[in-house]
């Protein structure tokens, strides 16, 4: 008998479902984990996705890709490329292997979720793929950052960093678990395929290759492309989903768009923005971070929730001018608790770079060149523990990222302003209003702690700096430090440096 | 055994607090007491910023607590000031200077 053609069976393969007979539908797909809300359940029928594949297609594409990936990485591992490796870049890939590793394996469940719970069968299909890419993708991130271990005792991380109580991964845990594990299938298509792989990580992927490639990291770039040809396809889950729940809850798809894009926007302040602007060598930037996300993000985001009728989020002005200030600041707290890291994290405020920041953000000198000046002039007074932490910065409850972010005042003088809000019984930070606002609206579905309220409730033993890195997981063979001090400071020997710490307690 | 008098009359109890130190660029965790006064305060924010992110200035240093400046002798407890509570501590730069 001839085979039938794909066109002949795949319209009606795709998409199976039948109506129950012994069970009510609701207990197959309960409103808790599919979430389906003000949708009239016979609304998902019309769930179509845009890019159709078949099992053993999706077998071919996928064999072939791995087989490419692993055969460039055999071949790469004979050569001493990863030897002349900038510092800066294999501390930007330590915190990528480190912060998606297990991240990637969470979608898997995400997936898993997505692929019992749909209200589709063409959904629950897609989302069988996609927990496949994203098995793929924990693997292949994984195994590539595991090889780099016996050189460089950081990159047991990849694998690490989710088991810790480091701060950055309960960010991301945070982050994560409410886009990944708590949400019902319909937030979580919207929330993960749809904002954060459309909207940040598809492109960003794409970027993150040329700037490996750019760095002469083409091991990386190999990873990363493999990895990015999956999200275009599993990513395609969110259109179809918001189309329908634009249609009968708008007020709910236009909640839960910004409320994931906020919490991504973080994420990549913390982690691209510093990755972007300071370790990356000045002769291989291409673009700030502030113009990827213009160029990348932003325009395609606006340009998606207008094609779906939706509209810019509320906190937009706010998220706009964040893009000089969040990850600045960020960075300036990643390096001074640099013993917390899994990374080593570069200053990069030369004087050369320190005039490429100040023509791309033209605030820069004014916000956080005198905070480094200080910084700067301890390291060259030799007084580096003027440069190391002897608390912690405060958390925000909401992203529990450091609450750090300088606005603007009518008189023209930046500070970082108190975002609080007293919820039952007790107070919180937050370090925007977007986060405050987050927060207040979720604040039934927040259990996460931040590393401050577990300080303070005496769960980190002995309460001090040694305690908490102890808590984090930290160990002196992996701990964060600045790579090279002499790289940013030499430009400024022997200037006259006054009011620093030493001279204060003499 | 203290617990029923008023926290002035108290023993000193510790007082976690959410602080800025003038134009830093993070708000640090400070634990202070309930008995001590503005000015420990102040030196206690101070201690993790001045002169290691923000240049040391020969000035005083006041204590702001819900936006009234504090004054030196006050204290913790006398300024009503609870744990989690936010204080920025500035510089008290005369005019003109």
């Amino acid at each position: 008998m001839a085979l039938l053609r794909r066109e002949e069976w795949q319209g009606f393969v795709r998409d199976v479902d039948w109506t129950y007979s012994y069970v009510d539908d609701e207990a197959v797909y309960p409103e808790w984990m599919s979430g389906t809300g003000k949708v009239p359940r016979e609304a998902w029928a019309a769930w179509e996705e845009s890019y159709k594949i078949s099992y053993p297609e999706y077998v071919a594409v996928q064999r072939e890709k791995e087989a490419s990936a692993y055969a460039v990485k055999a071949a790469l591992q004979r050569s001493t490329a990863f030897d002349h490796l900038d510092e800066g870049w294999k501390s930007a890939t330590k915190m990528h292997f480190g912060g998606v590793a297990l991240v990637e394996y969470a979608a898997v469940l995400a997936e898993l979720k997505m692929a019992r719970f749909g209200l589709n069968g063409a959904w629950r299909n897609m989302a069988t793929f996609g927990q496949l890419d994203e098995m793929r993708h924990a693997q292949i991130t994984t195994f590539f950052g595991h090889e780099f271990i016996g050189k460089d005792a950081q990159y047991d991380w990849t694998q690490k960093t989710f088991h810790t109580n480091d701060w950055v991964p309960i960010s991301l845990r945070n982050l994560f678990d409410g886009m990944m594990n708590s949400a019902n299938v319909v937030d979580i298509a919207i929330e993960l395929p749809l904002t954060f792989e459309t909207g940040f990580t598809n492109l960003q992927f794409v970027a993150l290759a040329a700037d490996a490639l750019a760095a002469g990291d083409v091991n990386f770039a190999n990873m990363i492309s493999s990895v990015q040809t999956d999200e275009a396809r599993h990513s395609q889950q969110g259109g179809p989903t918001l189309e329908i729940l634009v249609e009968h809850d708008p007020v709910r798809a236009q909640w839960v768009i910004d409320k994931s894009f906020w919490g991504s926007a973080r994420a990549f302040a913390a982690l691209t923005g510093p990755a972007m602007d300071y370790y990356t060598p000045l002769e291989h930037r291409k673009q700030s971070y502030r113009e990827f996300m213009e160029e990348w993000i932003i325009d395609q985001f606006i340009r998606t929730i207008e094609d779906y009728g939706l509209k810019k989020p509320w906190f937009w002005d706010e998220f706009m001018r964040g893009l000089d200030v969040w990850h600045h600041g960020l960075h300036m707290g990643l390096w001074y608790w640099r013993p917390t890291l899994w990374w080593r994290p570069k200053a990069g405020v030369s004087r050369d770079e320190r005039e490429w920041l100040a023509e791309k953000y033209p605030n820069w000198e004014q916000v956080y060149g005198d905070k480094w000046d200080v910084l700067i002039d301890n390291v060259n007074a030799d007084n580096m523990e003027a440069t190391l932490p002897e608390t912690l910065p405060w958390l925000c409850s909401t992203c529990h990222l450091p609450c750090c972010n300088a606005t603007q005042s009518r008189d023209g003088t930046w500070r970082v302003r108190d975002w609080r809000l007293d919820y039952d019984g007790r107070a919180y930070h937050f370090c925007t209003n977007g986060c405050r606002q987050i927060f207040w609206n979720d604040r039934d579905n927040v259990n996460h702690e931040t590393l401050i309220d577990r300080f303070l409730a005496g769960q980190i033993q002995p309460m001090d700096v040694g305690g908490i890195l102890g808590y984090m997981g930290m160990t002196p063979d992996t701990m964060g430090d600045d790579p090279d001090y002499t790289a940013w400071t030499r430009d400024y020997v022997g200037r006259p440096a006054e009011g620093l710490a030493t001279a204060v307690q003499s | 055994m203290t617990a029923g008098l008023p926290v002035e009359d108290r023993a000193p109890e510790l007082v976690p607090l959410n602080a800025i130190f003038a134009t830093d660029f993070v708000q640090i965790l400070v634990p202070v007491t309930t008995a001590d006064t503005m000015r420990e305060v102040a030196a206690a924010v101070a201690r993790h910023v001045e002169g290691k992110r923000v240049r040391a200035l020969p000035y005083p240093k006041v204590v702001i607590h819900n936006g009234a400046r504090l004054p030196d002798g006050m204290t913790v407890a006398e300024a009503g000031i609870k744990p989690l509570d936010h204080v920025t501590v500035e510089y008290d730069i005369p005019e003109g200077s």
